[in-house]
């Protein structure tokens, strides 16, 4: 039995692993630039006057503090992990 | 909301081997590798501890140093990061000075200079076992009076093993104090470590009996040489020969998913995604981490057994002769694994132009991420069968394929000296550690992290790519009156067409021609573009699902097959490294003229190989 969706759906989930893939892709290969575009999106929405709402998206968009981030697409093996280690 | 006060800073530092790293990562379950040398944990690395009196901490690794003053970059790091002097970091609180139990002749001295430093501190006295075991005894107490500081063991590669150090860092933390001890700024410290050890310690023989014995073997000029060759050809022998039953067992796991998944889901662009383009382009990859995992197990377990700085050392006349440094080994090394940290290990190489050299010539090492594409194409073209008595044919060619490697480095860099006229003279010390037998736990751990490494790359980077190639071969569509295949209509089988005419002269299709673009990113993706690519090409479902191997085996030449391999040798290097690269020597020009000579030396080298192995009847 085959399952078969609509093609507007079929386009549309496509479209959405797309637009990942750009971003992994973005974020790997290119990121100052992505840091960059994050900060340029999110600075007017944390103007004086903004609604929270609009505060708290920009706090979402914004990037991490900078830890000598690196275009490396490799181990992923940078800054602290996971939760405090418990003894 | 009220603010959070910030945790303690502690900083872990002390010479190279002295179990720093391992105590690191006890202390806060970060999962870092565990190495002998500074040029491994060059990187700043920083984790969390919690102890059970619930006090949290920032724990600092810091790069392994002989001496505070410093002979190298990192370890001017380490000492400007202690002094509160790097820029962006904050002073750590307390210092935890790492040392061996069974060194302290060597490491006693680096404690007595981080106390000069005048910070709280705790002595650290690792792999105290070791110690035991021969016979070295410690009187702690003696030890901790004498240099006014906490001393505390350690086992850092025991489950509890840090419990006693975290004890006293808690009850530290609550009263910070300085060292109640102090000499004068122009001490004479060897002379006080000798002082000490008399006072404090009693030692049965400077270095084991096993380590001379062994040593007398490993270290000989000729014998020490062959026994190394004969290690490595046994390595690449067992990855082949081990390696087989799981990656068929890969294999056909992921043509039955491609089959179950393309059955279920109706023919279109979602089921061409899934398929042709995910499934079939990370099976193709995936496929090959029992044999990434089967190498790393063996270079993991040298590296604990303390045999590498052995190679270092057998190595060194001949890296010498080349041009290169004794302490270029361990970053060229490290770039066995990704030519990224070895490129940032070369901070420990103090001769600038030595360090350009090592710089320049460490993309040449067969990076992990080649061996997919090795292994590919070896089983494509080269026969699986014994020669010799025995030995596995593809063992030996991937082998000679990291001997090229090897050779091509070391000659690049004979030529850059010559280049630059280098009469200098380039002295090696290292500290050679005990051989120990490696721990099963620090092992399991270091494979674990290399798997892992591999699977976020397979699930990040080259997941992405391939969606993106997809996406670059599907559309546009064909035309209505299209007399071609539909994939030479889309966008990447125009860019490939195009690319084909200037890599034809090395035998390259425009298959090969569009998946070295993605192979930029992430060398192991060429595998994956590859996959996608010929799936996509397929005329029905059967030949879509059929794995790559026999696909390239039956449509390239072994020419063609020849000539990728030796474009691999010398392929520029990722845009990763290109950005390492730049970063570490700060100049665009060093970046590419490293991808110049790099694209040059492959063009000609493969171009080579194909019009040779045609001329052969390979063609």
């Amino acid at each position: 039995m085959s399952l078969q969706l609509p093609l507007w759906l079929q386009y549309a989930l496509v479209g959405v692993v797309v637009a990942a893939s750009l971003w992994i892709f973005l974020k790997k290969q290119l990121p100052g630039t992505v840091r960059r575009l994050r900060i340029a999106i999110a600075t007017p929405l944390v103007r004086d006057g903004r609604p929270a709402w609009m505060r708290r998206l920009a706090r979402q968009v914004a990037p991490p503090p900078s830890g000598g981030a690196s275009a490396c697409g490799g181990c992923d093996n940078c800054g602290p992990s996971s939760e405090p280690k418990r003894h | 909301m009220s603010a959070q006060a910030e945790p303690l800073r502690l900083a872990l530092l002390g010479n190279p081997n002295s179990g720093k790293t391992a105590l690191f990562n006890l202390l806060t379950g970060s999962r870092q590798k565990v190495a002998n040398y500074a040029g491994v944990t060059v990187e700043r690395k920083e984790g969390r501890l919690q102890s059970p009196s619930g006090k949290s901490y920032a724990v600092l690794d810091l790069p392994g140093a002989y001496s505070l003053n410093p002979a190298s970059l990192d370890e001017a790091i380490t000492r400007d990061l202690c002094r509160g002097f790097y820029p962006g970091e904050a002073a750590p609180d307390v210092l935890v000075c790492v040392v061996d139990a069974t060194n302290l002749r060597l490491h006693l001295r680096f404690v007595l200079e981080v106390r000069q430093m005048g910070k709280p501190m705790i002595v650290a006295l690792n792999m105290s076992d070791a110690a035991q075991r021969r016979g070295i005894a410690i009187d702690r107490a003696t030890l901790e009076r004498e240099l006014g500081v906490p001393v505390v063991e350690t086992v850092a590669v025991r489950h509890h093993g840090a419990r006693a150090l975290v004890e006293r860092i808690d009850r530290l933390a609550a009263h910070l104090h300085l060292p109640t001890v102090q000499l004068a700024e122009d001490a004479d410290l060897h002379a006080e470590t000798r002082r000490l050890l008399a006072a404090a310690v009693s030692m049965p023989s400077r270095t084991a009996k096993i380590d001379d014995a062994l040593d007398r073997w490993l270290l000989h000029p000729l014998f020490g040489l062959l026994t190394l060759a004969v290690v490595m050809f046994l390595i690449f022998q067992a990855v082949y020969a081990w390696a087989t039953p799981l990656m068929d067992l890969i294999d056909a796991g992921t043509a039955a998913l491609g089959e179950w998944v393309g059955a279920r889901m109706g023919e279109g662009p979602l089921a061409s995604l899934v398929v042709d383009g995910i499934i079939a382009g990370l099976g193709g990859v995936i496929v090959f981490l029992p044999q990434i995992l089967i190498l790393f197990a063996f270079i993991l377990a040298l590296e604990e057994s303390g045999y590498l700085p052995r190679a270092a050392f057998l190595l060194d006349r001949m890296m010498a002769g080349a041009g290169l440094s004794g302490r270029s080994f361990i970053p060229l090394l490290s770039s066995f694994a990704c030519a990224i940290p070895g490129i940032m290990a070369t901070r420990s190489i103090q001769d600038p132009r030595d360090r350009l050299a090592t710089i320049l010539v460490a993309p040449l090492m067969t990076c992990s991420a080649r061996l997919p594409v090795y292994a590919l194409l070896i089983g494509a073209f080269i026969p699986a069968r014994q020669v010799w008595g025995g030995l596995n044919l593809q063992g030996l060619v991937l082998f000679g394929l990291y001997l090229a490697g090897i050779l091509s480095a070391l000659a690049v860099s004979w030529v850059m000296k010559k280049w630059r006229r280098d009469q200098g003279e380039h002295p090696l010390m290292l500290e050679l550690p005990s051989y120990r037998l490696p721990h099963a736990r620090d092992l399991a751990i270091g494979l674990w992290e290399r798997g892992m490494i591999f699977l976020k790359r397979v699930g990040g980077i080259i997941f992405a790519l391939t969606v993106l190639l997809w996406v670059l071969l599907s559309f546009p569509a064909a035309p209505a009156d299209a007399t071609m295949p539909a994939i030479d209509y889309s966008l990447a089988g125009r860019i490939g067409h195009a690319l084909a005419v200037v890599f034809a002269p090395l035998g390259f299709n425009w298959q090969i021609s569009i998946a070295l673009i993605p192979g930029l990113a992430a060398r192991e993706v060429v595998v994956s573009s590859l996959a996608t690519v010929y799936a996509l090409s397929a005329v029905d479902d059967d030949a879509a699902t059929q794995a790559l191997t026999p696909l390239i085996s039956d449509g390239w030449s072994l020419a063609t097959g020849l000539s990728l391999l030796v474009w691999f040798i010398y392929a520029p290097q990722c845009i990763a490294t290109w950005a390492a690269i730049k970063r570490e020597t700060g100049s665009w020009k060093t970046m590419a003229l490293s991808a110049g000579y790099l694209f040059a030396l492959a063009y000609l080298a493969s171009l080579l190989t194909y019009q040779v192995a045609v001329r052969l009847g390979a063609g």
